[in-house]
C-alpha cells in the first residue's frame, strides 16, 4: 500500500496526544467499575452518571460486544439496587391504548418473543473529533457495541391493552431514574418519543442481553431497544410506554439531542437524534498505541448503518486517494447489527494511517468529514476515524515470545534509525 | 478563593435556578446532589465548565438565557479553583 503523508501522521500523533491526556484526567473510576467492567478495558469519563467507552484495542472481532466491553452511558444515576434487583416483579405503565393497564416483567415473559441483533451507539460517539470542543463526554470511537436483546415487541404489547387509539403519532417511553427535587421533573426526566410507526414496525422491550439477564448498568430489568436509533431513544428502567398524540414534553426531547447547526439552541424545529447514518472505523491492528509487528497482517473493523446494513466496506493507506475492498465476515446478524470487515495486507515498516469507508444496502456512503454541528452529534466522518499508529520489526531479545510462542512487542523504538520492537518502554507508560 | 470565584460561589448558592448543588457534590459549597458528575471527583476545566453552563450537558439545563457572560465565567472560575 501506498507509503502515508507527513500531514496526516502528524494529524494522528496531535490526536493521540489529546486522546492521551483525556486518559490521564480519568485515569481511573472514583467509585467501583460496574460489574464485569474494568479501567482496562474502558476509558472513565465518568463515574457519576456512568460513562464508560470501549478503549478501540478493546473490541473483539465477533459482530456481538459481550456487556464485559459494552460501553455505558446513563443521562442520570441509576434506580437504587433495591429498585432494579427485583427481577421479575418489575412493572412498568402502558397508556395510549383502547385500555390503560400495568404489566410485570414476569407477564411479559409469557408474552411472544423476538431476538433482535442491534448496534447501541451514544450520539456522541466521535463528538472527540470536531474541532469546536463540543461540551459533554469526549468520545472517540467507543462509545458504541452491538449486542442481541431478548423481548417482546411494543405492538403485541400494545396489542394487549387494545390496540392503540386512534390519532396516536409517537411511542413515548421514561425511565425510572430517581429525580432530584427541587427541580423541574421536565428539566431531567429521561423521557423519549420515536414515531410510533417505528415504534410498531420493531421496537422491543427487552430484559436479556446477549442471552444473559440485562444488567442494571445497561438498563435492567427492562429498557426499550430501538434499532437503528441513536442510544438515547433506548431508554433504560423502563416504567411508563406509552403511545402519545406529540412528542414528550422533556427537555431531553424538546432541546436535548437536536442536530443543529453550531451556535443555535435546540428545539423541535431541528432533527431528533433518531437513525444512525453509515458509519465505519478500525480497530486494529494497533489501536491505542498498541505495537504492530511489519510484514504480513490482518486489518479489521465494524460497519453499520441503522435499518439498512451494509453491503461494502473499502480501506485506503492514503486518506482516500486509493481504496482496496475490504471482506464482510463472520454472521450477518440483520440490518441493525453491525458487520466486521477485514483486509490482509503488508504493513511496512514505520508509522501508519488507515481509514475505511462504509457504504450501506441503500447506497449511501460514509462521508469523508462529519456535518458540524453544536453538540458534537452523529459524526461518521471517515477521515477523523483513521487508524493510526506504528509498526517495527523483529523483537530484542529472542527469547522474548508470548505463551502461544508469538514475538512479543510492548512498543515501537528506534535506537538505530530503524523502528524495531522493544520489550520495555524508558520513562512511564500509560 | 479569587474575588471572581468568591462572585461565582454566591451563584452556585443562590441564583442559578435550578441550584448548583441540587444535582451536583462540590465540598466547598457544603452541596452534596447526586444526580451530576460530582464536581470533586471530575474537577473540570474552565472551558469545560464554561461550556457546561452555557449550552447543558446532557440532562443538565443550559444556563446560558439566566446568567449573563461575566456570571458565567465567574460560576465557571468558581468551580475551578474550589475543585483544585
Amino acid at each position: 500500500m501506498p507509503s502515508l503523508s507527513r500531514r496526516f501522521v502528524l494529524k494522528s500523533l496531535a490526536s493521540g496526544v489529546a486522546l492521551a491526556s483525556n486518559h490521564l484526567v480519568f485515569s481511573s473510576a472514583a467509585r467501583t467499575m460496574p460489574t464485569q467492567k474494568t479501567t482496562d478495558t474502558f476509558v472513565v469519563h465518568n463515574d457519576l452518571p456512568w460513562a464508560l467507552e470501549t478503549r478501540r484495542s478493546q473490541f473483539g472481532f465477533s459482530p456481538i460486544t459481550p456487556a464485559s466491553h459494552f460501553f455505558v452511558r446513563n443521562n442520570l444515576p441509576m434506580p437504587s439496587e433495591s429498585e432494579t434487583s427485583v427481577g421479575d416483579d418489575w412493572v412498568f405503565e402502558v397508556s395510549g391504548c383502547e385500555r390503560d393497564g400495568q404489566l410485570t416483567l414476569a407477564e411479559l415473559k409469557r408474552m411472544k418473543t423476538h431476538v433482535v441483533a442491534s448496534v447501541l451507539q451514544c450520539s456522541g460517539n466521535g463528538r472527540d473529533f470536531f474541532p469546536h470542543d463540543p461540551s459533554g463526554s469526549q468520545w472517540s470511537v467507543g462509545a458504541a457495541g452491538c449486542a442481541l436483546w431478548t423481548g417482546v415487541s411494543v405492538a403485541d404489547i400494545f396489542e394487549r391493552f387494545g390496540g392503540v387509539k386512534a390519532g396516536m403519532s409517537y411511542l413515548t417511553a421514561t425511565g425510572g431514574e430517581t429525580l432530584p427535587e427541587g427541580i423541574d421533573k421536565e428539566t431531567v426526566v429521561v423521557e423519549r418519543s420515536v414515531p410510533l410507526e417505528k415504534g410498531l414496525e420493531d421496537c422491543l422491550l427487552v430484559w436479556e442481553m446477549n442471552g444473559a439477564p440485562l444488567s442494571a448498568v445497561h438498563g435492567g430489568p427492562i429498557r426499550l431497544v430501538v434499532p437503528g436509533y441513536f442510544g438515547v431513544n433506548n431508554v433504560k428502567w423502563v416504567r411508563q410506554l406509552a403511545a402519545t398524540q406529540t412528542e414528550s414534553t422533556a427537555k431531553i426531547q424538546q432541546s436535548g439531542y437536536r442536530f443543529r447547526p453550531e451556535g443555535e439552541s435546540g428545539g423541535p424545529q431541528h432533527p431528533s437524534m433518531w437513525r444512525m447514518p453509515v458509519k465505519s472505523w478500525l480497530n486494529g491492528p494497533g489501536a491505542d498505541s498498541t505495537p504492530v509487528l511489519a510484514g504480513p497482517n490482518t486489518l479489521y473493523g465494524v460497519a453499520f448503518s441503522g435499518e439498512r446494513g451494509i453491503s461494502a466496506v473499502e480501506l485506503s493507506a492514503d486518506n482516500g486517494q486509493t481504496w482496496q475492498p475490504a471482506e464482510l465476515v463472520g454472521p450477518d446478524l440483520g440490518p441493525n447489527a453491525w458487520r466486521t470487515f477485514q483486509l490482509s495486507t503488508t504493513i511496512p515498516v514505520g508509522e501508519h494511517q488507515f481509514v475505511s469507508r462504509a457504504t450501506d444496502a441503500m447506497g449511501d456512503r460514509q462521508p469523508r468529514a462529519a456535518e458540524p454541528n453544536h453538540r458534537g452529534y452523529g459524526h461518521n466522518g471517515w477521515e477523523d476515524h483513521a487508524l493510526t499508529g506504528g509498526s517495527c520489526v523483529g523483537v530484542t531479545r529472542a527469547a522474548a515470545t508470548s505463551a502461544r510462542g508469538d514475538p512479543v512487542c510492548s512498543h515501537c523504538c528506534n535506537p538505530r534509525g530503524v523502528p524495531q520492537c522493544c520489550l520495555v518502554r524508558s520513562g512511564n507508560r500509560r | 478563593l479569587s474575588d471572581q470565584a468568591i462572585a461565582g460561589k454566591q451563584l452556585f448558592l443562590q441564583q442559578a435556578q435550578p441550584g448548583c448543588g441540587v444535582c451536583h457534590s462540590l465540598a466547598d459549597a457544603n452541596a452534596g446532589g447526586v444526580v451530576g458528575p460530582n464536581l470533586n471527583t471530575l474537577a473540570p476545566n474552565l472551558d469545560q465548565v464554561r461550556s457546561a453552563i452555557a449550552q447543558g450537558v446532557g440532562a443538565m439545563p443550559a444556563y446560558g438565557a439566566q446568567l449573563s457572560a461575566n456570571e458565567i465565567e465567574a460560576l465557571a472560575t468558581y468551580v475551578v479553583e474550589a475543585t483544585r
